[in-house]
């Protein structure tokens, strides 16, 4: 089944300002996401996935910045148009692509999964856009997605083959409830 | 007065921001957990509905998924094992300005609580109860629950266990519940969707939310199967109106996964709440001073 990750977002009518809003909320939403995996692995002693994904949401911390930096030069002071309620998993990773004591190698291939889930996003909303600002901006958004996976890519290579976490050292006991 | 529970009123839709729900208590679920899915689809629907903290209880049981109340920066009371239905009846009658959400576990609502669930419905009072249905006791460390398949081999059941499942679809609706859905995170603006209608349904609303467990839940119980297997009940020109096809529809419970609406009345009729405040401004006009009602005991 075809899960639309954006519901209610018609294309066709969003102006600069609204793609804007929206990529921001794209990114905030991965941060977050990306953040609160860090948290759940570093408290379940999954610490190397965890750094990894503490890495990524700083990373995706820069790119909202960055855009909302260009809409606040833009469009200074004006309410943001997106609901961010709307948004659902678009560069996020679904929130069950964690394990404990899952691999940097296991962690790498998610991230890489949900860049190329927004790569896909963008490029199936470009034929969509009717506004050319729009169409430049997710062309760049869409263009950004492929450095993204070349730099996880690079990531994966240089750290294939190190060991993860060892499951059995921490074996807890039952506990009354 | 009304006798109508009023269906909450949306706000500008930017004033409350998903986030404005989080409490800064970090989940302690296992990674994976399917209750994430549920924590973040209800912050969406809560931010879509509009409804200042303040204005929100969760109450749950004991359970993984009873764990949510800490989770949201609403009035929370994470209650008793089984008991959060007659807590939940008692906060919404004391302070029915409140909207009161219930959420926990098939063991929680279905085993120790199930006798619960029956009266709730009859009173009709104005609650939301979210399922989260794994299948399993997640926190007690994966034995049978109410929900789980008949023969599934657990710590409780080692040879396979011999009972059927209770069907938590059916049972609702059989007791006349005026909202009944069901959702998987696998569909996550899906979910999102049916957790805020079933906020605003005035009335008790059912949601039964297939969550799975990813420490002890079975291999056909993840997300990957759910989506692999969801049927949307709209696809299927299913009526959400009639109750007879909802359910005919709700039989298929642990063999289909149908998301969606199966029920929802179209003429949601008095909840008990609002007949208890008429009721209360009924008698208002001849209420007694206490002293007298006392006296009047004494003179017997
Ligand atoms: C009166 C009482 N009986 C038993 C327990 C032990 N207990 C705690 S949670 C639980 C069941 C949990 O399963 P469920 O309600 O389905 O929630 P889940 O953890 O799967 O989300 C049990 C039996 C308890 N805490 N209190
Ligand atoms: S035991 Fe199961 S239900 Fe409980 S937190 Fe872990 S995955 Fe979730």
């Amino acid at each position: 089944m075809d899960v639309t990750p954006t519901q209610g977002i018609d294309f066709t009518r969003l102006t600069l300002r609204d793609g804007l809003d929206l990529a921001i909320s794209i990114e905030e939403e991965a941060r977050d996401r990306y953040q609160d995996f860090a948290e759940q692995l570093t408290l379940h002693h999954t610490v190397d996935a965890a750094n990894f994904f503490a890495r990524m949401a700083r990373v995706e911390e820069i790119h909202r910045s960055r855009l909302a930096e260009r809409r606040q030069a833009l469009f200074p002071g004006e309410i943001s148009s997106a609901i961010r309620a709307k948004v659902f998993d678009v560069e996020a990773p679904e929130f069950d692509q964690v394990r404990v004591f899952m691999s940097v190698e296991q962690a790498l291939k998610t991230a890489l999964a949900a860049e190329e889930k927004a790569y896909d996003f963008f490029a199936r909303a470009i034929p969509q856009l009717q506004n050319a600002e729009v169409r430049a901006l997710f062309t760049e958004l869409r263009d950004e997605e492929v450095e993204h996976q070349a730099l996880v890519k690079q990531e994966m290579a240089r750290t294939s083959g190190e060991p993860s976490a060892n499951a059995e050292a921490y074996g807890d006991d039952p506990v009354a409830q | 007065m009304e006798l109508q529970a009023k269906p909450v009123q949306p706000q500008t839709p930017a004033a409350l921001q998903p986030k404005d729900y989080k409490s800064d208590l970090k989940p302690i679920w296992c990674p994976g957990c399917g209750d994430f899915g549920v924590l973040q689809a209800l912050y969406r629907a809560l931010s879509a509905i509009g409804r200042q903290p303040h204005e929100i209880a969760f109450i749950s049981g004991i359970g993984c998924s009873s764990r949510i109340p800490g989770y949201t920066t609403a009035y929370g009371f994470n209650s008793v094992h089984g008991r959060a239905l007659p807590i939940a009846q008692g906060v919404k009658l004391a302070s029915p300005e409140l909207l009161v959400v219930v959420a926990g576990g098939d063991g929680d609502g279905f085993s120790i609580g199930g006798g619960h669930v029956a009266h709730a419905i009859r009173r009709n009072i104005d609650l939301t109860y979210l399922v989260m249905d794994n299948q399993v006791y997640g926190l007690t460390k994966g034995q049978l629950s109410p929900t789980a398949p008949k023969g599934l081999h657990t710590v409780t059941s080692p040879f396979g266990s011999l009972e059927e499942p209770i069907n938590p679809l059916l049972y609702v609706l059989a007791y006349g519940a005026g909202f009944v859905a069901q959702a998987t995170p696998a569909d996550m603006p899906g979910m999102a969707a049916l957790v805020e209608e079933a906020l605003r349904y005035p009335g008790f609303a059912f949601v039964n939310i297939q969550s799975p467990c990813v420490t002890f839940g079975e291999e056909e119980q993840q997300l990957r199967a759910h989506k692999a297997k969801m049927k949307p009940l709209a696809s299927l020109g299913h009526d959400s109106s009639n109750q007879l096809a909802a359910l005919d529809l709700a039989r298929a419970y642990g063999k289909e996964l149908y998301t969606g609406v199966f029920y929802r009345n179209p003429a949601p009729p008095p909840t008990y709440d609002a007949l208890v405040r008429l009721r209360q401004a009924e008698l208002a006009k001849t209420r007694q001073p206490r002293e007298r009602v006392l006296d009047a005991y004494l003179q017997k």
